[in-house]
């Protein structure tokens, strides 16, 4: 199952807010959906599950117009949206059934999910009488209450503490190796990371930034090298390839150990370490450089971007 | 159809599981039935047009006589008004004649009800404390002082007062044969099924319309919206509270007219004006009752989806409260003209046929086509304001922040049928 987003646009009150959103996402793999507050990610959600119908573009599922009234879809708004002051189990089965579940399933269904997330006890209860992060994982439970086979998480790990964090990974972990197809948005790339092999990043309604993961780190390294140096401090260092090397290499920043380095376009890797090596430059650290997601994001979704 | 009936029990059971909603049916209900059985369990004959029960004996004749009181000063020395007449009016021992200024010091002093000075037949003073709203003294001594002048002057012009008396109020016995519909028999229980329908309405409307309005308010139209229909939704919604308000109805009409019906005879039939109901008019009432709520339910759902806070409910349904007061008291001041102009408008028109037809079959005159006529308006109306209501309620309920304008939603709606 593949479901493509084509060039999609939207405009509220004569402002166009999406400028044109395209990525595509397999089952059996998850994308992070990247991107600051406002920049379109809850939108572009909305348009996929048909909340908000998009002014132009396409949304296909293998290659036909995607229908999310047709299909076993979880959905977890940002804002959540369960009955406070209803019974948890009643609600998750109402839900169950309004998205094709038989009664017994949907029961069934509802006893094993918030077994899964350890809230079995409150099945009975209202939802109100429970903390935050319990109603996360009521709602998380409700999302998947009717065995979907596409799953679309809108910041699902906010306001989430570590226990109940790692939690939900194992859980979207399972998702992704059941074959489901899952799209998610976060702004803690760590997360992403973890279990994404796809990203798309939006900026100001558009996307800045897409593909697989590895890749584009690849490519945002390339040509950059980090380089740790035996006894000098980051900035002794800075200096130092300032005032020596400044002909092959420009110094770009720095991680917590060492500092990272980009090659100019006359100058290559071996090249540069042979010219450390001639120096009696003492290296404890050479290699390739690759950003992590958080550093990619400042750099596409900066202020200065 | 499948996701309709899941969330026409989901909202149900939420009526069914409100204890207040149980609990107040339930003792309405109770209560009026006990109300109603009290003829039957305590001797009430003193109060009511019935003779005491078997075994009980009235209490007139249990109880030693009663110790009259003077309540009445009457100045009269001319002696103009016959004293058997006073007595007749006042009863024995209840008067006393007095002077002029003992009449008015007695009624100062709060040792009498009222006071009278006769001056002439023409003529006389009336003393009371305070007048009250049911202030009947003055009137009764009047109708004496008219009833003396007239055998004053018979007697003057030597004419027989009890033979003209005779002739001038000549009593006529009417065998009364009703061949089509009593309104004054009727008038009553119209005006409390109006009553009751006019309440159903307003308070079940305002119900669903804050239902709406919190599913916004937390969220979870978002997620509803996703997983069925609008027109599931709403639909679900609105006949949930329909059920719930019928039954509710049903549950008190069927207790206190049950319990009516089997009390009846201790009644002495003193209620039938409002609880004896024929079966066509308690059917016609179900029919455009049922029919004018659900139309006010669509409206009221849709009105509640363009607000995200329940405190803003009040404002977005003002326009529509409005229109229902307008009906009501319409229908209300024409019940006594059921064959009217205004009334025969009002019964064709969906806002206000719940009412107006309900009150032309009831006491008026109405053909059977009409009564369709109005019946097919007000099923299309009610098909009509669904539709409409679920598009509103599908566009505004996603519109979060400052309540929404109807004429925007409006325009968006044409925008995207286009």
């Amino acid at each position: 199952m593949e479901l493509e987003v084509k060039n999609v646009k939207k405009s509220f009150g004569g402002k166009e807010v999406l400028h044109g959103i395209s990525f595509q996402v397999k089952s059996g793999t998850a994308l992070g959906l990247l991107g600051r507050n406002g920049a379109g990610k809850t939108t572009t959600m909305r348009i996929i599950m048909d909340v908000f119908k998009g002014d132009s573009g396409e949304i296909l599922l293998d290659g036909k117009p995607f229908e999310p009234a047709k299909e076993r879809i979880g959905y977890m708004p940002e804002e959540r949206g369960l009955y406070p002051k209803r019974i948890i189990l009643e609600q998750m089965v109402y839900l169950a059934r309004l998205r094709g579940l038989g009664k017994s399933e949907a029961v069934e269904n509802a006893k094993n999910w918030l077994k899964r997330l350890e809230i079995e006890e409150y099945a009975n209860r209202k939802l109100e009488t429970l903390s935050k992060g319990n109603q996360q994982k009521v709602q998380l439970a409700a999302t998947l209450v009717s065995n979907p086979n596409i799953v679309i998480l809108d910041e699902p790990f906010s306001g989430l503490d570590p226990v109940n964090s790692q939690i939900l990974k194992d859980v979207v972990r399972d998702l992704i190796q059941d074959g489901k197809l899952v799209i998610f948005s976060s702004h803690q790339m760590s997360y992403v990371e973890e279990f994404c092999e796809n990203v798309a990043m939006i900026h100001h309604g558009q996307v800045v930034l897409q593909g697989e993961l590895k890749q584009i780190k690849k490519e945002m390294g390339r040509n950059q090298i980090t380089l740790v140096c035996e006894g000098s401090t980051i900035e002794e260092t800075k200096q130092f390839i300032r005032q020596r090397f400044a002909t092959m290499v420009q110094v770009m920043g720095n991680t917590r150990e060492g500092i990272i380095l980009k090659l100019q376009e006359n100058c290559n890797k071996e090249s540069f370490l042979s010219a450390l090596l001639q120096a009696q430059v003492k290296i404890s650290q050479f290699g390739d450089y690759e950003p992590s997601l958080n550093e990619i994001f400042v750099m596409k979704a900066g202020d200065n971007q | 159809m499948k996701n309709f009936v899941i969330v026409l029990g989901f909202e149900l059971r939420e009526y069914l599981k409100n204890k207040i909603f149980v609990a107040t049916t339930l003792l309405i209900a109770l209560l009026g039935a006990a109300f109603l059985c009290l003829p039957s369990l305590v001797d009430m004959s003193k109060y009511l047009p019935v003779p005491p029960k078997e075994g009980v004996v009235p209490e007139e004749e249990e109880e030693k006589p009663e110790k009259i009181e003077v309540e009445y000063y009457i100045c009269d020395q001319q002696s103009l008004i016959p004293e058997n007449l006073i007595q007749e009016i006042f009863g024995e021992g209840t008067y006393k004649y007095v002077s002029q200024e003992e009449a008015r010091e007695g009624v100062l002093s709060e040792e009498i009800t009222a006071g009278f000075v006769i001056h002439s037949f023409d003529e006389m003073d009336y003393y009371v404390l305070n007048k009250g709203m049911l202030d009947v003294e003055s009137q009764m001594m009047q109708e004496a002082l008219v009833v003396a002048g007239q055998m004053d002057y018979c007697q003057k012009h030597n004419l027989d007062y009890a033979e003209l008396n005779d002739i001038y109020n000549k009593k006529i016995n009417v065998n009364e044969q009703i061949l089509g519909k009593d309104t004054e028999s009727n008038f009553w229980y119209c005006y409390a099924f109006e009553i009751l329908v006019f309440m159903m309405i307003v308070l079940y409307g305002q119900m669903i319309a804050v239902s709406v309005t919190n599913e916004k308010s937390n969220r979870s139209i978002e997620v509803l919206v996703t997983s069925t229909t609008p027109t599931s939704l709403l639909f679900g919604k609105v006949i949930a509270g329909a059920i719930a308000s019928v039954a509710q109805v049903a549950v008190i009409l069927v207790a206190i007219l049950g319990s009516y019906g089997l009390n009846r005879k201790s009644w002495g039939g003193s209620l039938d004006m409002v609880l004896d109901i024929p079966a066509e008019v308690l059917l016609t009432f179900a029919f455009f009752g049922v029919g004018g709520f659900l139309f006010y339910a669509f409206l009221y759902g849709a009105l509640g989806a363009l607000v995200s806070k329940t405190e803003d409910v009040s404002k977005a349904i003002s326009g529509l409260m409005t229109v229902i007061m307008v009906v009501y008291f319409l229908s209300l001041t024409q019940l006594s003209n059921v064959d009217g102009i205004i009334v025969k408008i009002l019964s064709y028109l969906p806002f206000s046929s719940y009412s107006a037809m309900f009150a032309r079959i009831a006491m008026g005159s109405v053909s059977l086509v009409e009564v369709l006529i109005s019946g097919v308006i007000l099923i299309a109306s009610i098909i009509g304001a669904g539709w409409l209501g679920a598009s509103i309620y599908r566009m505004g309920t996603l519109r979060y922040g400052n309540p929404v304008k109807l004429s925007n939603l409006f325009k968006e709606m044409r925008n995207e049928n286009r």
